[in-house]
């Protein structure tokens, strides 16, 4: 079955075909980052209005790519659940319209499920169950992943996600925006152990995470060099910085791994291509038995091809959308697919 | 021609179908926040009251605003995916004008007026109807009342949702009794009419490319073109 996929949650306006929900037939990503730098964050009206700009283009060359015409394509799955509402809504309407004229099954993902299934994508082999952490500007999130579509949610942050105080930090030593990139790049000639920043929650024995103090305990740090307008030695405050939000990143996975009793776990989202994450993450699992899966680069961060291939998975449970599907800018994972 | 019309720049679903100037259906469903879990509901059911499928539909029209940026969007983009869709062509109309051609058997200059939402700020511009034919008079305007006071200089007709009630505002600025008013929302047969119209004589717009009118910039935008303004004129004092 041919799915075409559509993504447009937060500022990327994307187009996949998805073969079988296994092959990867094209995934376009028209990225808006350089939209948004000079904010230092994503604004909701302005990527809405990039969305409705774009839409077209994207699912045109997604075809073309492909090798495809849209008579070929057999189903639409579009992002209909968590992001900005304005952006999230292009897509659905985007969506819609094709599987109206084109009279082929219409089915709205969760952003999160997408995630999810970019792993599963670029691993065919990740077991399950199996712990999948998703980890992004928007979302830090750990959900025990039972079977396709089967989903428990163990825990997530109180406060900011991970890849949020990335880009805080980044922007407030004006390193750089989307900060994730920018302080993995500075913290490789940086020193891990130069300063020792708090592990928010990290003994503690639940699932969630908190990383608004870290921020403020980095930020107060070097509030009074900065602005005495003394150099800083940015390297090593993104190295020590980096390395604080992965030790909490990995030990909260691992014990939820541990707690849930599965040897496999996944690590999803933006955040997943962060090399010194990825690095961490090897070494914590291969010491506790367990197998560490991360997506392809091209799928860590938001991209229609995971939401093809979720979509593809819960058309085959038998569900779909009609025509009256709506935006739903805010709902939990686990509430909209238990059972 | 068959031409499919649809406005969503107001509160509203406006969908309506022509077959060259003739209206087989102009339908207008108070959507509020529902606009987009009705639109292809609404379309469908517009079709097949008609007896028609979208396959029959030959052209499209969408009305481009201005009106509620996020109403817009929906519109403008079912739009341009049905007339990716089914290979057919596009025209956007300005939703300004959609209101004015209530207007055209006046024999005056037309101004038609909507809500800006922020306050006292409204889209307005000018219209003159001649040969049958609807001509924009000057640029778009986005301001507040007494500044498109000061812009009437002759005898107009005021068309708008809620037109005397601009015509009263209007008034405090002018001494004048000049002004002519009529009611008028977004109508998808009148998008689709002025559509059909430019689609027969060839004017068609890029069906990808089509994007809203939506004559403000985000406030976002707007905060750092007036922060950037003042820093050069810091500069340059």
């Amino acid at each position: 079955m041919l799915v075409l996929g559509i993504e447009t949650s937060c500022d990327e306006t994307s187009a996949a075909l998805v073969a079988d929900g296994r092959t990867v037939l094209s995934n376009i990503i028209a990225t808006q980052l350089e939209l948004h730098r000079k904010y230092g964050g994503v604004v909701p009206e302005i990527a809405a209005r990039r969305h409705t700009e774009l839409i077209g283009y994207v699912i045109n060359e997604a075809l073309d790519v492909g090798g495809k015409t849209l008579r070929d394509v057999e189903a639409i799955a579009v992002t209909a659940k968590q992001g900005l509402v304005g952006s999230l809504l292009v897509g659905v309407a985007a969506a819609k319209t094709l599987s109206y004229v084109l009279r082929v099954p219409l089915i709205g993902v969760h952003h999160i499920e997408g995630h999810i299934f970019a792993n599963m994508l670029s691993n065919p082999e990740l077991p399950l169950p199996h712990v999948c952490l998703t980890v992004s500007g928007g979302h830090t999130l750990l959900v025990h992943v039972q079977d396709h579509c089967r989903y428990e949610l163990l825990g997530g942050t109180v406060d900011d996600a991970a890849g949020e105080a990335f880009d805080k930090i980044a922007k407030f030593f004006d390193l750089g925006f989307p900060g994730g990139p920018a302080i993995d790049r500075l913290a490789t000639q940086g020193n891990r152990k130069a300063f020792h920043f708090p592990r928010p929650l990290l003994k503690a024995k639940t699932n969630y995470f908190s990383f608004s103090g870290l921020k403020t305990a980095v930020i107060n740090a070097f509030k009074h060099q900065l602005a005495g307008g003394e150099a800083l030695p940015l390297e090593d405050i993104a190295a020590s910085f980096q390395e604080a939000v992965v030790d909490v990143l990995v030990a909260k996975t691992i014990h939820a791994a541990k707690e849930r009793r599965v040897s496999a776990v996944g690590v999803t989202g933006g955040v997943s291509a962060n090399r010194r994450l990825r690095e961490v993450f090897s070494e914590a699992c291969s010491a506790e038995g367990i197998n560490v899966y991360f997506p392809a680069l091209s799928l860590c961060t938001d991209n229609a091809a995971m939401i093809a291939a979720a979509g593809h998975a819960r058309l085959a449970r038998g569900q779909a959308d009609d025509m009256s599907l709506d935006v739903i800018p805010n709902v939990p994972l686990e509430v909209q697919h238990a059972g | 021609m068959r031409v499919l019309g649809i406005d969503t720049s107001g509160y509203a679903n406006a969908i309506g179908v022509v077959d060259g100037e003739r209206v087989l259906a102009d339908f207008v469903l108070e959507t509020r926040n529902e606009s987009l879990s009705r639109i292809m509901l609404n379309v469908d059911s517009v079709l097949k009251e008609n007896g028609l499928s979208i396959e029959d539909i030959e052209g499209f029209g969408v009305g481009l605003g201005p009106g509620s940026w996020t109403g817009i969007r929906i519109g403008v983009t079912v739009g341009k995916m049905l007339a990716y869709c089914t290979g057919k062509s596009i025209k956007g109309i300005s939703t300004l004008e959609v209101l004015a051609y209530r207007a055209r058997d006046l024999q005056k200059l037309v101004c038609a007026i909507i809500d800006a939402g922020a306050g006292e700020t409204i889209y307005a511009a000018f219209y003159r109807f001649r040969n049958n034919e609807m001509h924009q008079e000057n640029d778009y305007y986005v301001g507040d009342i007494p500044g498109l006071a000061g812009l009437i200089k002759e005898p107009i007709v005021l068309v708008a949702d809620e037109a005397p009630k601009y015509r009263d505002m209007i008034l405090d600025y002018m001494q004048s009794n000049t002004i002519e008013v009529l009611q008028s929302t977004p109508s998808g047969a009148v998008v689709a009419l002025l559509a059909a119209a430019h689609l027969e004589s060839g004017e068609r717009d890029d069906t990808l490319a089509l994007a809203p009118l939506y004559l403000k910039e985000s406030t976002a935008r707007a905060f750092v073109n007036k922060y950037k303004q003042r820093a050069q004129a810091a500069q340059q004092g």
